[in-house]
């Protein structure tokens, strides 16, 4: 066993502690009102600028197309009030996407594709400027969440090369029974 | 960005690149000898961190990839070892999928063998840093370029998708010859004897 090769590995370990980066495509949005709006990035850090957004109610039919600007982020203006679904495109085959529900929306839109059950009916007062100041207010939590689901933390690291010293010595001691 | 997601290759891709990964297994559990094994449990393990180790290059950002490295000290076990640490990476990462870990595999493996087997037999004939660094240069070249004919036999949407793939992973060859140039020469200085023997490459490769 070269002892130059546990150099290398502790160097990758050390250098490893530091916040990784993932591969993996993700999509966050909220809605404030009748506008949406989000950003794409890459779980674990980077935002993903100048991708292609497309945003579709439950039929499937585009209601936005768009690209992500420099920051990631996109922003459109909901026509119905039905889910939308806005995926994220990455040129590499990776794509993210995220649901904004019907119910999220401004109750001031027309029902969409899929009618809304039970339409409430909408009191004079309007209750719009409260739900979207709590979107707004609540919308760094949910930002928080979706990260920190994605963050990959040193147990899974270590996890993993527990794994493999593991095999490794099933490996090991199969092969001497054997030999 | 050797770790293709689940859902965007067609079955045939599936099917070839498990039972390739499968095959190269196989052929290489059989020849492996017992004293290397924890030498092959370390290369493992550093390829499985590797992954999480982000070098900003220009707008991108690169992992080091290895499969060079891989190749010339394991040989054949590059096989068993890249799978434990690819899979690994899918169930816990979620870098890359499940049910396209044999194409995964495939594409990070095949490259390191035959990287592996051509250092071993340019060794002979010229410094052998070089060859190193040119067989970790090769390794990532030929690991993009398989990774890109994965995406364009999926679909012709794909083809930007795989040409991108090859570019973005032009600079990362570059950063993996040195690497690999630098660490073969420590190894090839301190322990030569770790690294897989001619005789014994040549030996498994019939």
């Amino acid at each position: 066993m070269s002892p130059k090769l546990f150099f290398a590995l502790a160097l990758l370990l050390v250098m490893g502690t530091a916040p990784a980066q993932a591969h993996r495509l993700k999509v966050f949005a909220t809605a404030e009102g009748a506008g949406v709006s989000g950003y794409a990035y890459f779980s674990g850090g980077g935002r993903a600028k100048g991708l292609g957004v497309v945003a579709a109610g439950p039929d499937n039919v585009p209601v936005f197309e768009g690209v992500t600007g420099e920051d990631g982020q996109f922003a459109f203006d909901a026509a119905r009030r039905m889910d939308h679904i806005v995926t994220v495109d990455g040129a590499d085959g990776h794509h993210g996407s995220f649901t904004i529900r019907a119910a999220e929306l401004s109750a001031s839109l027309p029902p969409g594709a899929e009618a809304v059950a039970a339409a409430v009916p909408v009191p004079a007062a309007s209750p719009d400027l409260m739900d979207e100041a709590v979107a707004r207010q609540v919308r760094p939590l949910r930002e928080q969440i979706e990260a920190y689901q994605d963050e990959i933390r040193l147990r899974d690291v270590i996890g993993g090369l527990g794994y493999i010293i593991g095999l490794a010595g099933l490996a090991f001691g199969f092969s001497r029974r054997r030999g | 960005m050797a770790h293709i997601p689940d859902g965007i290759l067609i079955a045939p891709v599936l099917v070839a690149g498990a039972a390739i990964a499968v095959a190269g297994c196989a052929f290489a559990l059989k020849r492996i000898e017992p004293e290397r094994i924890p030498q092959i449990g370390i290369l493992s393990a550093v390829f499985f961190v590797a992954a999480l180790v982000h070098f900003p290059v220009g707008p991108a950002s690169l992992h080091l990839m290895l499969g060079g490295l891989i190749g010339i000290m394991l040989g054949w076990a590059a096989f068993p070892a890249i799978l434990v640490a690819l899979l690994l990476q899918a169930v816990l990462f979620g870098f890359g999928g499940v049910v396209v870990l044999g194409v995964n595999v495939m594409n990070m493996a095949v490259p390191a063998v035959l990287c592996g087997l051509a250092f071993h037999a340019l060794r002979g004939r010229m410094d052998a840093r070089l060859a190193a660094g040119g067989a970790g240069a090769l390794a990532v070249l030929l690991t993009s370029v398989m990774v890109a004919l994965s995406l364009a036999l999926s679909g012709r949407e794909f083809l930007p998708a795989a040409k991108l793939v090859v570019l973005s992973n032009l600079p990362l060859m570059l950063v993996e010859g040195f690497f690999t140039a630098a660490v073969m020469a420590l190894v090839l200085r301190v322990r030569p004897d770790a690294v897989g023997g001619r005789t014994a490459m040549m030996e498994a490769a019939e």
